[in-house]
């Protein structure tokens, strides 16, 4: 399915900010909120895993449904899953298009990766403690 | 003990009548906050002592060692970036900004990835602003375009807009019109008297044609325009112009979507449309903290908000040129000090990769996406809890925040002040 990726802030995303290692802060992140008629045709569940995928690589979140989303609009909070899609270009403006990038969306049994796990297909070095 | 008037280090709003309770150096309660002042306060979890990486794995160091090589790290490098800047105190941020000029590098602070834009729309045509005493005393018409604060900025209804009575504004809940201008339903578009629900990319549209139907050119407006009908826009326009007051709130939803700066460019002159007819304001919805106050520092001493690059030896300015995400992503810096923000989780991959190609320095008291992109890290007070400092809120209002209790932690000013020093001696100036 394809879709347009929007992200912002969440009360949630903001209560576990400083506290990125969490489970409660992964959670959040990785939540792609979906219209319910766009589940039913993925044939996906609350709670169901699913690839994302734009141009820039893919990334496995968790679905759920959202009320205030029409058919194609899909919204994660700010952080590191979403910033796995979104294009550097910034169009001369220093700002990229963080509330519009084109993605692709489809069932998947892979886990969802911590935030070191990403930072490390980054280049990064998980710091454990 | 408890502490009054504490000011809460999270979000643009410093909301200042905390009382939060201390035993010894931890906080064991919070009054008035809001779930995110409550999680700052409660839920901080630091980063023990400075880190380095090494290879693959992490070794604890001391701070004078983390110190030494943070500052031979920046002396060796051809095009340093510092960045963030934003959840420190403007002291803090004034020693980052001499420090850059001392380096010949480029200092940008959070702006860059959230009101940027704003700050070159203002450049373009002004800020027809005004603090949130005002706002609160006076407004009987809010607008909040393209921003959640239920969720980004919990109290600002409660203190200042919606359900906050004000001297000429008594029964504020009844008296006060609320419209919300968003691409998706919220639950701040819940509690709004008028609902704008824009299609994506929709707002500069619905700007320009709000513009219109204010100067007078119903006629020219076609029926819908954006996902949004004439009959609503008809009626938003003549709530705004019965006005005896107004204030447009704007946030991320206009910066960040198709047209960015040229958007809040539109806004800002609806609103020098709209002082036609009443008085309105127009004010950006500043997230990180001190963000407000970053732009404040570096304007001082450079004459420029954000992206100031000293690599010809003057200050020089140019978004999209000299703004992180754009040196990031052309591989453009090879080291990178990162200061109280998280550029990890916030920018793109492909800035999180460069990252971790550099040799990058972290100075934040929490570990976050940006420690594993890190070369070192060295964890500091949290300013408003363990270290003092001056921030600015989102109207431009400096306060200056106390420290609840003597941490173990250094500040952000005092690591940067030895780092700047051992700078100053290699550079022999």
């Amino acid at each position: 399915m394809r879709a347009a990726l929007n992200t912002g802030r969440t009360i949630r995303q903001g209560s576990y900010v400083e506290r990125k290692n969490s489970p409660a802060y992964r959670e959040e992140a990785s939540s792609l909120h979906m219209n319910r008629v766009d589940m039913l045709e993925l044939e996906i569940e609350e709670g169901d895993h699913v690839c994302v995928r734009s141009d820039q690589g893919a990334v496995v979140m968790v679905a759920c449904p959202a009320e205030g989303l029409d058919r194609g609009e899909v919204f994660v909070c700010l952080g590191p899953f979403a910033n796995f899609l979104v294009d550097p270009e910034t169009h001369g403006t220093g700002m990229p298009d963080f509330k519009t990038t084109a993605v692709t969306i489809e069932p998947t049994t892979a886990p969802v990766p911590a935030v070191k796990d990403l930072m490390e297909q980054c280049g990064g070095s998980g710091y454990e403690g | 003990m408890k502490v009054e008037d504490v000011v809460c280090p999270f979000c643009g709003c410093l909301c200042d009548d905390l009382v939060v309770e201390v035993d010894q150096n931890r906080v064991i309660g919070v009054e008035n906050g809001c779930t995110l002042a409550n999680e700052k306060f409660m839920g901080d979890r630091r980063l023990e002592n400075p880190i380095r990486k090494e290879g693959r794995s992490w070794s604890d160091i001391t701070y004078d060692a983390a110190i030494r090589e943070a500052a031979d790290i920046l002396i060796d490098a051809d095009r340093p970036l510092l960045y963030g800047w934003s959840g420190t105190h403007g002291e803090a941020q004034s020693v980052g900004v001499h420090l850059a000029e001392l380096l010949g590098a480029v200092i940008d602070n959070t702006s860059t990835v959230c009101h940027g834009p704003s700050i070159m729309a203002i450049q373009e045509v002004g800020h027809p602003g005004c603090t949130l005493g005002q706002v609160k005393n006076r407004a009987d018409v809010i607008v909040y375009w393209g921003a959640n604060p239920i969720d980004a900025h919990p109290r600002h209804m409660s203190r200042y807009t919606t359900y906050a009575d004000g001297f000429f504004v008594k029964e504020a809940f009844k008296e006060r019109k609320v419209i919300v201008v968003d691409v998706r339903k919220t639950e701040s578009s819940a509690v709004a008297d008028e609902f704008i629900k824009v299609e994506r990319g929709g707002d500069y549209a619905i700007l320009s044609a709000l513009r219109a139907i204010v100067r007078g050119k119903r006629d020219l407006i076609p029926p819908k325009i954006a996902g949004v009908t004439r009959e609503q826009l008809f009626r938003v326009a003549d709530i705004c112009m019965q006005a005896k007051f107004g204030a447009i709130f704007f946030g991320l939803g206009l910066t960040m979507s198709p047209g960015k700066n040229k958007n809040v460019r539109n806004a800002i002159e609806l609103t020098e449309e709209l002082n036609r007819h009443t008085k309105f304001t127009i004010s950006p919805m500043r997230g990180h903290w001190n963000v407000y106050g970053s732009n404040e520092v570096f304007t001082w001493i450079t004459g420029y908000p954000y992206a100031v690059d000293f690599a010809r030896g003057i200050a020089f300015y140019n978004p999209g040129e000299t703004t992180s995400v754009d040196i990031l992503r052309r591989g453009e810096c090879d080291a990178c000090l990162v200061v109280a923000s998280d550029p990890g989780a916030h920018f793109p991959r492909a800035c999180a990769e460069h990252l971790a190609r550099i040799p990058t320095i972290q100075i934040d008291p929490h570990v976050n996406a940006t420690t594993h992109l890190a070369t070192l890290q060295i964890p500091v007070a949290v300013t408003g809890i363990d270290a003092e400092g001056t921030a600015y809120r989102m109207d431009g209002v400096p306060i200056r925040t106390r420290k609840l209790f003597d941490g173990t932690y250094p500040s952000d000013l005092e690591i940067l002040s030895k780092i700047y020093a051992r700078v100053k001696e290699a550079k022999g100036s």
